[in-house]
């Protein structure tokens, strides 16, 4: 590619590369020894493998903007629980279920019902619910993946998926500025080829006047 | 995206300066439709909120099944009172944000436009289908 941009933008983003903005059509066309057709041709494939590219990060996008409200809900549940710690008292530990996708807490099957422990529904299978006694509890197990989970203090908890939060929200932000470049390179390679048509069509009157006229001449 | 459509034969200087206004312009347009749908969303939020505060009201049980994640945990009522409320606000909080980042977007557009029309006249459209 020849002609450049003259601002000193940086020539590709976590392996996107730039397109190039195009000067003047006709020295590009020359200097790149292309014609209009291999140079559309170029430009539209450079545009699929933007719109390709863009795909994949609108896909990581959705996947980690419904990550983070996922985590939220994991911190809500954990300071509800801890603000739920008070007096009761409960033994017998028999049955753990997930409270989230992502979190479980010990909760037992619940028959006294009347006690600081928190009494909630929650469900077994697709449309059918369980009631529980969440007893009064330090810790809560987190689900870390890879079928692995691990009993923490709700104190270490919460800074966990706190961490967890930032982590998320940092990584959609960087993201969102990958894709806002992506969707630039797309912007450039676009009215790049549409100005390389227009030039086309351009040349094609010309030439057809010039040689009406020769004709005319000839008459 | 729709800023291509330069007809008119007649060759067009494009600098690099329009350009990067044509990129501005892209750009707020695709924020544009996505505070569209965050404000649709946040509304109906609102709204639902709204409502359950409203039936809240008129509920007359004093333990209240209240969606924490998955579970539906029986809360007080006017634990879970004070707990919409709080999330009601917040919403509308961002709510209104979002509201302000529209409008300051869409005059910004209104002037890049201007710009644009300008100097390409109809060989430029920049209108959503």
């Amino acid at each position: 590619m020849s002609s450049s941009s003259p601002s000193g933008d940086l020539t590709e983003r976590r392996g996107i590369p730039a397109a190039k903005f195009i000067q003047d059509v006709e020295t590009y066309l020359s200097q790149s020894n292309l014609d209009s057709n291999s140079a559309l041709a170029f430009h539209q494939e450079r545009l699929q493998q933007y719109k390709v590219v863009e795909m994949k990060l609108l896909a990581q996008q959705r996947d980690l903007q419904a990550k983070i409200p996922d985590i939220e809900k994991c911190l809500e549940v954990v300071a509800t629980l801890q603000a739920r710690k008070g007096t009761g008292e409960f033994h017998k530990v028999e049955l753990g279920y997930a409270l989230n996708s992502s979190m479980q807490t010990l909760l037992r099957p619940c028959e006294d019902s009347f006690s600081s422990a928190l009494l909630a529904d929650f469900e077994v299978s697709e449309g059918i619910y369980s009631r529980a006694c969440i007893e009064d509890s330090d810790s809560v197990c987190l689900w870390l993946g890879a079928n692995v989970m691990l009993e923490y203090s709700c104190e270490e908890a919460t800074a966990l998926l706190k961490n967890n939060l930032e982590n998320a929200k940092a990584s959609l932000e960087v993201l969102v500025a990958d894709l806002q470049f992506l969707r630039d390179q797309v912007t450039v390679t676009q009215v790049t080829i549409a100005r390389i048509y227009n030039y086309d069509v351009h040349q094609r009157r010309v030439k057809q006047v010039t040689s009406t006229a020769i004709a005319a001449a000839d008459a | 995206m729709q800023q291509q459509g330069k007809s008119s034969g007649s060759e067009m200087e494009v600098t690099w300066e329009d350009q990067q206004n044509i990129n501005t312009f892209s750009r707020f347009n695709n924020r544009l439709h996505e505070l569209e749908d965050e404000i649709k969303f946040s509304k109906e939020k609102c709204e639902n909120l709204e409502d359950a505060g409203n039936e809240l009201i008129l509920a007359d049980e004093e333990m209240v099944r209240f969606q924490i994640g998955e579970v539906f945990a029986h809360l007080p009522r006017d634990e879970v009172e004070t707990r919409i409320e709080e999330m009601k606000e917040a919403t509308c909080e961002g709510l209104a944000k979002l509201e302000q980042e529209k409008a300051s977007i869409v005059s910004q557009m209104a002037a890049l436009k201007k710009l644009l029309y300008a100097k390409f006249k109809d060989s430029i459209n920049l209108e959503e289908d």
